[in-house]
């Protein structure tokens, strides 16, 4: 089987909005082609309390392009003194993206976070920077076309932050049991203006 | 019990145990259509034994039969990696047959993509006089952690036993549910607060 380069390590990534907030999800697996070598790959990482960015494809390009990025943010907040927007956060990935155009990161970004106003922003990017926005959701990774379907039924918009954990976790459980290459177990951050809930979902273990 | 075309899941109750006939079993890795055809049509072949000699064909023959079917199509693509398990006059036999053609007898096997995991389980579990109980268990353990493992399996883990008077399906276990069968997930502190408060 010609293994490509996106499908070496595995991964799903979504990002759903709702009512003056937003989810991200992911899934824990970290694999080498068929084999499973752990069930607790960190995908999804917090740049600030109100920006979340999760990221699909190549691990290794996955933690490397995350460092930088929580640099570039650390050195904005030391020259700004606050924290950057989610919209200003995407333009800053696709810069940082397309700056590799000729031998990018291996990695598709999806962008989550809180904007003016508590307003929920999501959108993601191909890997050498095409930013896509959304109104509704915004899928990656290798089982990305299941996502796409899962979401599409599931989705209404509007979900208050109970309602959309739970309609997340549904979509990205269903969707990751159809891919070989991802899963075994998940991974979902809620945001709302006042709190972060983590959680770790129960999945299918093969 | 994964059938994939390249990386989507096609189906998670593929039945990949065949029933040659009601003292003999074949099992399916490699291609789908290839196993489920190929061993059809073993059974079409031993029950014509069976008529022409008025006895039932050993193990070893139907392997045999298996293995010389698929050397004939040597190089054609075939892909066929089985186990033919079944009981006959000698007692038990388990044969492993490929598409290759070629053909191996002994007491433990395993075949697929998922087998080196299995393997690892089995080999370090295995005795020779194992009971029934014990081996089905060690058997389920091995496909179980398969399927951890190996991307390519996974699904349902189905336990059959052959004996004189022929196969009993033993155990169809759920692999999503075995798992936290073998490794369950300690209850969060707040609840075992919550559960311990209610009992009070």
């Amino acid at each position: 089987m010609a293994m490509q380069i996106f499908e070496y390590n595995g991964s799903a990534v979504v990002a759903m909005v709702g009512k003056n907030c937003f989810a991200i999800a992911s899934d824990r697996r970290l694999g080498v082609q068929l084999q499973t070598i752990a069930t607790d790959f960190q995908r999804i990482s917090k740049i600030h309390d109100r920006v979340f960015i999760g990221l699909s494809g190549l691990a290794t390009d996955v933690q490397t392009l995350y460092q930088r990025l929580v640099f570039r943010h650390k050195l904005y907040q030391l020259r700004e003194e606050r924290d950057m927007k989610p919209e200003t956060f995407a333009s800053l990935v696709s810069a940082i993206l397309y700056e590799k155009r000729f031998g990018p990161y291996l990695c598709q970004p999806v962008i989550a976070g809180l904007g003016e106003d508590d307003k929920p922003f999501i959108c993601t990017m191909d890997s050498i920077g095409a930013k896509e926005l959304a109104k509704d959701f915004v899928v990656s990774g290798t089982a990305s076309e299941s996502l796409y379907g899962a979401c599409e039924a599931m989705y209404k918009p509007d979900m208050e932050a109970e309602e959309l954990f739970e309609t997340i976790s549904q979509a990205l459980l269903s969707s990751v049991d159809r891919d070989c290459l991802s899963g075994w177990g998940g991974h979902v951050y809620v945001v709302t203006p006042t709190e972060i809930k983590e959680r770790i979902l129960k999945g299918r273990m093969d | 019990m994964f059938l994939i075309g390249f990386l989507y899941l096609a189906s998670q109750s593929v039945k990949k145990i065949i029933e040659i006939n009601p003292y003999m079993l074949g099992t399916m890795a490699g291609g789908a259509a290839d196993c489920q055809f190929w061993h059809r049509n073993l059974g079409i072949k031993c029950r014509l034994h069976e008529l022409a000699n008025k006895r039932r064909i050993s193990v070893s023959g139907a392997s045999k039969l298996l293995a010389n079917m698929l050397y004939s199509y040597r190089g054609m693509g075939l892909s066929v990696g089985t186990m033919i398990a079944g009981w006959d006059e000698t007692g038990p036999g388990l044969y492993y047959v490929d598409n290759e053609g070629g053909r191996l007898k002994g007491d433990r096997f395993s075949v697929g993509s998922g087998s080196p995991y299995a393997y690892g389980v089995l080999d370090s579990g295995y005795k020779f006089d194992m009971s029934v109980e014990e081996a089905s268990e060690l058997a389920r353990r091995s496909i179980y952690h398969a399927t951890f493992r190996d991307g390519a399996s996974g699904g349902v883990a189905s336990v059959y036993h052959v004996g004189p008077n022929g196969w009993t399906k033993l155990s169809g276990d759920d692999v999503g549910e075995l798992h936290y069968h073998y490794y369950p997930v300690p209850p969060a502190i707040a609840e075992q607060v919550m559960e311990e408060a209610a009992a009070e």
